[in-house]
Formats: C-alpha cells, structure tokens, sequence
C-alpha cells in the first residue's frame, strides 16, 4: 500500500517536473517542460504524422496542401511550406512547431529557434524513421499508448513483407516522379525503399542524387520491366503514355506502365505501408504478364 | 524643396506606421501605441518588434539605396533606361547567393556570398570598361549590359542543375524578398552615410547629367566625378541586393516619377529618391505580406504591379 502510495506521488511530482524530451532527425535534443497541447505542423507530412501519432485533436495549424486526414482539412492554415506566414503562426502561440529538415526555408526556422518557438525537426528518409518518429512525436504530445501502437503496426507490417519478397523473383523497375522535366528517384529515396521492399530493381538507383533528372534515352537504354509513377488514386492519367511510342521498351511490349496512388507513396508517414502492399501486388502483376 | 522633402518625409512615416499596423494579425492604433511605448501583450510586442519592425525598416532602407542608386546610373549613363542593374550587378549577387544556397550554407553566409558576388561584378565591369582605349559612359554601359548576360547564363544553368528542393528558396531570391532580411542597421547605415556624402556633389552631377563637354567646361573634373558615382552607386545596389535579393523595378521608376513630379535637378531628386524610394516597398511588403495572407508574395512582384501604371500615369500627365 505505501509502495503504491509512493509510487503515485512519484508520477505525480515526475509528471510536474520532468521534461518530455526526444531527439529530433537534425540531432537536436528538445525537452519540453510539459507534453505539448499546442501543436504546429509545417508540411503535410508533419500533419499526417501528427495524427498517426494519436495527436491530431492537438494540431491547431497546418501549411497548404495538408489533405489527409480528412480532418486536417479544417485546421487553419499558416501559409505554404515553402513560405510561413510567421505572424499567424505565432499568433496562435504553438507550444511545438514540427519543421521539415530540408522543405521549410532555414531563414525562418532559424528565427523561430530565436523567438525560442520549441521546434522539432524530421524528415524520415527510411521505413525505421517513420516507426521512430511516430514514437518520438507520440512522447511530445504525450500520447505514446497510440504513437507507439502505430509505430509498431507499420513496423511489422513492413517486415511480414520484407518477409514475403525476400525471394521473390526480381524486377527491374523505372518510378517516373516527374514527366517534364523528367525525374526519378535514388535507392536512398523511401520510394527507391519501397522498390526494392517488393523486389524491384530500381534502374536508377545508384544515381548520385536523391531525386536526379534524367534523359528519356537514359530509360531506353536502361528498357526497364516496369514503368511505374503515381497518379490520382493509382488510376492511369496519360501520365506515361509517352513511353507507348517505343513499342520495343519492355516495359511497354509487356503492357507494364502502371500507377499507384500518388498521396500514398509521396509522404514519409505510415500510409507507406499500404503503398508498399499496392506496388508489390503491381509488380506481381508485372511478373505475370 | 523643403516643403517636398517634408511631404515625402511625412508619407514615408504614415507608410511605416501602417506597416507596423498591418498583417496577418491586425493591431488597432491604440496597442500599436501601447506597444510603441515598450509596453501591450507579449504577443503583439514579438509581432511589431521582432518580426514587423525589422521587415519594415529593412524594406524602406533597401528601396531608398535601389532608388538612390538608380538615379546615380541614370545620370552616369545618360541613360532614361538605366536602373541598378543593368550592369550586371544583381548577377553577380544572384550568382553568389545561389552558390551559397547549393552549398548549404546559413543566411549570413548566404547574404556574405552575394555582397562578394555584387562587389566582384563591380570590380569586373570596372576593370573591363577601363581597359585600353578611350572610356565613355556607352563603353561602360556595354560592357555592363554584355556581363550582366553573362551572369544572367550562369543564373539559369545554376538553376537547371540544383535539386527541386532548393528551388522555391532560389526562385523567391531571385524576384527579391524582404522577409529573409536579418538585419535592417547595415542598409540604413549604409542609405544615410551616402545620402550625406552624395549631397555636397549633387550640384556638379546636376552639370554632369547635361553632359560631360559641359561639366568640363564649367570646371568640373569628369572622370573622377563618375567613377566616384559608380563606385557609390554599386555600393548601395550591393547592399540592397544583399539584404533583400533583386527587387526589380524601384530602382528605374523611383527616380523617374520623382523628375516627372519634381523636376530634375539632382540636390532633390537624391534624397527625395531615397524617401519615395523606401516608402514604395514598404507599401508593397505590406501588401506582399497581406493581400492573400496566410501566402506570402515575394515584394518584387508587388514593386512592379504597383510601379507600372503608376509610372504610365504620371507619364501621361507631363505630355
């Protein structure tokens, strides 16, 4: 009885006076002196990762373009990622701003770091990364039970398929980011991960740049299996139909130009699994054919 | 000319005040006031103090040395197109922060690069034009106007070959943004220190703009005269550009509206350009920062919206 007695007044005095910390993807530790009730999330993926994470009813603000959850859609905005409306976003005194390493411009995140704004950088470049940082964003706002829930979903799913195509016949695979200019992506990229997760040999993977631009003969010359980009829904948008002038591209005799959902696979947030279990059956189809 | 200078003076106040009022959060005149005297919500006195006001005083200062530096090359180059960069200067700059910006580099680093790149393009454009031979203004402006293509290259193939995420930063640069100003002091040190050694030259600038043959016959020594006027020039447009990218447009209609309403002669048109200058981009941050908040307009677009039919309208009035 005392043991539980003082073991209560210990939660309570800790829950007083320890801070919240976790480390954030740009090395800096944050301690907050309380679990956050006042967040701000500065790219969609910040957004969709703060709701994964059991916060969302804890965001009160979002940057354009955060369309998922539904709910997300509501939350007022604070300008584009690319630019922050500074003033609205401190208006509405954030106890935690979620900033993107590389999306957000330096210029303002620096100034919010002088403001002494408590802010938290990520950028999940591998499927380890999105576990993580739900984790570590679920410790912020206090909501670990759900945080580490989903953490641990993904995670296993992710494996049960690592599991799945660990043998799995290879495919040589071109992801069409961008059609013009045209882009693709490296091995590093989470889309470069997904690939090679469901068994597919990204023909541009050793590609110095994460997303480098490439030449429409570079591809020929590459006549992947599969062309694959993303699209509205997964559904065929004329998006690759270029590529059906070269009937002799594998890719194109074979009939292999396919789409996933673009909002799927185009964020680093647990809705890669799914992504991943959409390219993998598509490229079981491309097997097939 | 006092009583215009005033005028001017008193706009230029109303236009900064209004930009303090002003923004995504709006604040009434009396807590502007409140805050004016170190006092009002923590809130309101982190959004006037630490983000308006430096924005505000770093827009006017950085349109006052554009304009200033503007009328300093129309008078060099004898040129009604002449604005600051038309030497090439903002290339340099441009080149120079890009690089910075490739490079990963901090925003003072970044800021550092482009004052060195301007500084360079200076330099350059000097040292070409003096070469051998005879030297006039047209020599000076083409050798300008062929570096600044130069650099004008460069700008693009920089761009073609950085990765996308570096663009929107690279692209807002480029059209001039004032909301990456760090400090206002160095500009506005910069704007006064010029406008009072410029002053006492004005009158011999007012000879030189009838022509050199003229001022040298009135006793007026040329050459030194102008290579003083384009060093002091590309100081103020070097930094400008370094504190607020290229802002186009203030530096070639700022000058050219204040001759149309004032007439030409140099001891106004320097310091009122310095105040209408400044007053300018101040509007036009405000409402770059406002007009479809929580989006933020990079100033250069607004500087040109707001300057064009300005400009044709006073132009139609003088005819």
């Amino acid at each position: 009885m005392i043991y539980r007695v003082f073991l209560l007044f210990f939660a309570l005095v800790s829950s007083v006076f320890a801070d919240v910390c976790a480390t954030d993807d740009a090395g800096h530790v944050l301690c907050l002196p309380t679990v956050a009730q006042r967040i701000v999330a500065l790219s969609p993926g910040a957004t969709e990762l703060m709701f994964a994470a059991g916060a969302g009813n804890k965001v009160v603000a979002v940057v354009d373009y955060s369309d998922y959850p539904p709910a997300a859609l509501n939350l007022p905005s604070v300008g584009n990622y690319t630019r922050i409306d500074m003033e609205a976003l401190l208006a509405l005194r954030p106890d935690l701003v979620i900033t993107w390493v590389t999306g957000n411009p330096p210029a303002q995140v620096e100034l919010l770091k002088a403001l002494d704004v408590p802010q938290f950088a990520i950028e999940p470049r591998t499927f380890e990364g999105v576990s993580s940082v739900l984790e570590r964003l679920s410790t912020l706002a206090g909501t670990e039970q759900q945080g580490f829930a989903e953490a641990e979903r993904f995670h296993a799913g992710i494996a049960a398929l690592s599991e799945q195509y660990r043998n799995a016949e290879p495919v040589s695979v071109f992801y069409q980011v961008w059609a013009q200019p045209l882009m693709t992506i490296n091995n590093d990229h989470l889309i470069g991960k997904v690939l090679q997760l469901c068994g597919g040999v990204n023909v541009f993977g050793d590609m110095p740049r994460l997303v480098p631009r490439i030449s429409a003969e570079a591809v020929l010359e590459a006549d992947p299996l599969v062309i694959l980009t993303g699209s509205v829904g997964g559904v065929s948008d004329g998006q690759l139909d270029r590529w059906k002038n070269y009937s002799r591209l594998k890719a194109v005799a074979r009939n292999n130009l396919l789409f996933v959902p673009a909002s799927l696979i185009s964020r680093p947030t647990p809705r890669l699994l799914e992504a991943s279990k959409y390219v993998c059956q598509k490229l079981d189809i491309a097997r097939e054919h | 000319m006092t009583r215009s200078l005033s005028g001017l003076a008193a706009i230029a106040l109303i236009a900064v005040l209004l930009a303090l009022a002003i923004g995504s959060v709006t604040i009434l005149s009396l807590e502007l006031w409140q805050v004016i005297q170190g006092e009002g919500s923590a809130l309101n006195r982190t959004l006037i103090v630490d983000l308006r006001l430096p924005r505000t005083l770093a827009a006017f200062a950085t349109g006052g040395l554009l304009a200033v530096a503007g009328a300093l090359m129309q008078v060099l180059l004898r040129n009604p197109l002449a604005d600051p960069y038309i030497l090439g200067l903002s290339g340099g700059a441009a080149v120079g922060a890009l690089l910075a910006m490739l490079a990963g580099l901090g925003t003072l680093l970044i800021s550092g690069s482009a004052f060195a790149g301007a500084m360079l393009a200076t330099f350059l454009v000097f040292g070409l034009a003096h070469g051998t031979g005879s030297w006039t203004p047209t020599r000076l402006l083409l050798t300008g106007v062929v570096v600044a293509a130069g650099w004008g290259a460069v700008i693009t193939l920089m761009l073609a070959v950085s990765p996308a995420d570096q663009l929107p930063g690279m692209l807002y640069w480029l059209m001039g943004d004032v909301s990456y100003a760090r400090t206002p002091w160095p500009a506005l040190v910069v704007l006064g220190v010029s406008i009072v050694l410029i002053m006492p030259l004005a009158r011999n600038l007012n000879v030189l703009a009838r022509g050199p043959m003229q001022a040298a016959a009135l006793g007026v020594s040329v050459r030194p005269l102008e290579w003083a006027v384009y060093l002091l020039a590309s100081l103020l447009t070097a930094t400008a550009v370094t504190t607020a990218g290229s802002v186009g447009f203030v530096g070639l209609i700022v000058p050219h509206m204040l001759r149309l309403v004032l007439g030409n002669d140099q001891r106004i048109i320097l310091p009122a350009s310095a105040l209408a200058g400044g007053t300018l981009l101040v509007l036009a941050d405000t409402l770059a920062r406002t007009v479809i908040a929580p989006e933020q307009l990079p100033v250069g677009v607004i500087t040109a919206l707001l300057g064009v039919p300005m400009f044709l309208y006073l132009l139609h009035r003088s005819r």
